[in-house]
């Protein structure tokens, strides 16, 4: 047995690189496993899963026309070289089988997370459905200056000769998102898109806020909160226009204390004063309707705990 | 994204120097003593970027015996104690005269109270006594804006790995962002402190004989990894791994047994150990940056101050980066571990950008955050 190689590579093989995150390369492959059965969240797409097919069908990608069926992401935490392979290997055995339970556990509370479609914890792959959409921070424009995402070696930039004569600028658009094809839209297409649906920047804050206040209420922690690791997924047949998509669970754990939660905002928090100084005010928003969401029982010990939080940060300014 | 940046690039504020501009920076906020002299020159040929030339770098470290850390008031008294030669040297290297300075830097903060106070007293001093403007850096814009100048990196990642400071950092209008940095105790402070729960010499530093001693290590020992999304948390680390110590199987550099194969008795040597902190530690640190990369889309790395110059921590980033196909540009000693050029660099930036600091405001303080410098010489 121990001489095959493991069924993810193969899958892998068929797959397309889209991305290279922190953690892991992301992989699309186009619907080959079964339909998922079990880890359907209840507050959407009411329709009942069809029968499991085998996974050598072909079939189903070209007669696909529901968000399930345009693919299935493939979450390859690939060696890391750089790290003793003793403890490469506990860290990402730990963190998919975190990953894949955390996400099973948030979508049978109702949380919108990716449904998980595969895990192979030897090969350290997870199969999870395909999320379209942009990522919060995409939306909000944040990101490095100038720098390009890994998919598109074109137009190399010419770096400004000497000391930074030149510099770029700061409102990149994010065209990262996870899609294949007709990368050329211009600025910030995701705002664009809420916006011809009347949705506010405003809104979307009440939205992640009320999204994480959910997710918390399962007592999972995310462990890894950005604007990166939150996407905003078009939902034409909802109540809402549109929804959000909690994603990358692989520090995720269990809360115990409110300190946890307070922690896991506490960074959410840094992810917007750093990446969107711009903003930075709209995070209020997020507060407002995490708070709300929460109930008031549950969110003052949070609050509080969220005060003694921020104040930790090294070599902070205490003169006031 | 490619096509959009491209379109969008911003001309440098910062003017170009009419003449050869000089600037002396004083450094002394742990126990380093530095100075140092830059230069700013137009470029010969007209277009081309203005010339940056380290005309002196001189320093001097306040070595304490194994097992001892520095305390301020020691410190300081080694500052004072050498300051006048140190200055003197960087002066006379440079084949300048004190007359010929346009600016003097020197370092505000962050860093210990005492000896930062030394620093900024000479800095008055000089000033007064030569009629030359002062300006106040802050310690970890110096490091960046030496790593930048050294490298020639223009926008990188930036990971501040030193003995009181341990952030990745990334520029973003007009600031240095702290997208993550340590919880407890800085990186530094952890190895250090360690060498000296093992009894390793202070000279050259605790951290660079951990790093030759870590060499020998074979046997990985289970450590907690303390990653919190972009944030590390240390102080648990330093304190399992100094718990081994008093492990039945510890052996000391005494008891270390020199048979043919060692490698398969169960046992823990200072070299495991060693060797089980750098690797625990520096995966650690070579997360957080990737994550930062992963999150900002930036694909260079820059490393800078004391622990930047460890070569493992080098090794293991430049092997992430290549992963990601990115670049890692580090610096070696004379310009990772603190030093005066630094402070110099920093200073002249912002003395060409019009800034000077008057001599009332020319305090120091040993809380100065990274994130609260306005970097106005950047677009």
């Amino acid at each position: 047995m121990t001489s095959y190689p493991s069924p993810s590579s193969s899958l892998l093989e068929q797959g397309k690189l889209i991305k290279q995150g922190a953690e892991a390369k992301v992989y699309l492959v186009p619907s080959l496993l079964p339909r998922p059965t079990i880890y359907r969240p209840t507050n959407h797409s009411t329709a009942g899963p069809s029968s499991p097919r085998p996974s050598s069908s072909s079939s189903s990608s070209s007669s696909s026309t529901s968000t399930n069926d345009s693919g299935v992401i493939l979450k390859y935490r690939f060696p890391k070289t750089y790290r003793h392979p003793v403890l490469d290997a506990s860290l990402t055995s730990s963190r998919l089988t975190f990953e894949a339970r955390s996400l099973s556990r948030a979508a049978r509370a109702g949380v919108v997370v990716p449904q998980v479609l595969w895990v192979d914890e030897k090969g350290g792959v997870l199969g999870l459905e395909r999320v379209e959409g942009w990522s919060v921070r995409e939306i909000l424009g944040g990101g490095a200056e100038g720098e390009l995402e890994v998919e598109f070696e074109d137009g190399e930039l010419e770096l400004g000769e000497g000391e930074g004569q030149e510099e770029y600028g700061p409102d990149d658009t994010g065209t990262e998102r996870i899609d294949l094809g007709g990368e050329e839209e211009g600025e910030n297409e995701g705002m664009k898109a809420l916006r011809r649906l009347g949705v506010s920047q405003e809104h979307l804050m009440t939205s992640i806020g009320t999204a994480l206040a959910r997710l918390h209420l399962t007592t999972i922690i995310h462990g890894d909160l950005t604007t990166s690791n939150m996407m905003v997924r078009l939902t034409p047949d909802g109540v809402q226009p549109y929804e959000i998509v909690m994603i990358d669970f692989g520090l995720s754990s269990t809360a115990q204390f409110p300190e946890n939660y307070a922690v896991d905002l506490y960074v959410l928090e840094r992810a917007f004063a750093s990446t969107h100084p711009q903003s930075e005010n709209l995070y209020a928003g997020v507060l407002d309707a995490y708070a709300k969401g929460l109930g008031e029982k549950k969110w003052r010990p949070i609050e509080i705990k969220l005060k003694e939080v921020r104040r930790r940060g090294r070599k902070r300014d205490m003169t006031g | 994204m490619t096509q959009a940046s491209s379109s969008k690039k911003k001309i440098s504020p910062l003017p170009k120097p009419s003449r050869r501009l000089l600037c002396l920076g004083v450094e002394g906020s742990a126990n380093k003593l530095g100075c140092g002299i830059i230069s700013h020159s137009p470029s010969s040929t007209p277009g081309a970027a203005t010339s940056v030339t380290v005309l002196s770098n001189v320093r001097h470290t306040y070595i304490t015996p194994p097992g001892e850390g520095f305390l301020p008031s020691d410190t300081a008294r080694h500052h004072r104690e050498w300051v006048v030669k140190v200055i003197e040297e960087a002066v006379k290297k440079a084949g300048v005269r004190m007359g010929d300075l346009d600016v003097i830097a020197f370092t505000k903060g962050p860093g210990m109270g005492t000896p930062l106070q030394v620093g900024a007293l000479v800095a008055r001093t000089l000033s007064l006594l030569h009629n030359i403007p002062l300006v106040g850096v802050n310690h970890c814009v110096g490091h960046i804006e030496m790593g930048r100048q050294i490298t020639s990196s223009h926008n990188p990642i930036v990971l501040y790995v030193s003995g009181g400071n341990t952030q990745v950092i990334a520029y973003s209008q007009q600031r240095y962002r702290i997208f993550g940095e340590t919880l407890d105790i800085a990186i530094g402070n952890c190895l250090d402190r360690f060498a000296r729960v093992i009894g390793l010499r202070n000279d050259p530093s605790p951290g660079y004989n951990i790093e030759i001693e870590a060499k020998k290590g074979t046997r990985l020992v289970a450590l907690p990894y303390g990653t919190k999304g972009m944030d590390v948390s240390l102080a648990g680390i330093l304190h399992a791994v100094e718990t081994y110590t008093r492990d039945k199987r510890y052996r000391s550099w005494d008891q270390i047994p020199t048979g043919s194969s060692p490698e398969e008795e169960d046992i823990i040597t200072p070299h495991d150990l060693c060797y089980s902190l750098q690797e625990t530690t520096f995966a650690m640190l070579v997360e957080i940056t990737e994550r930062a990369m992963a999150h900002v889309g930036a694909r260079d790395v820059l490393i800078v101050g004391g622990v930047g110059c460890n070569l493992r921590l080098q090794q293991m980033m430049g092997i992430m980066a290549s992963e990601r196909s990115g670049r890692v540009f580090a610096t070696d000693e004379s310009f990772c571990i603190d030093n005066g050029i630094m402070i110099a660099q920093a200073g002249l930036l912002s003395y060409r950008m019009g800034q000077t600091t008057p001599i009332e405001k020319t305090g120091v303080t040993q809380r100065y955050r990274t994130d609260a410098v306005h970097v106005t010489w950047r677009a």
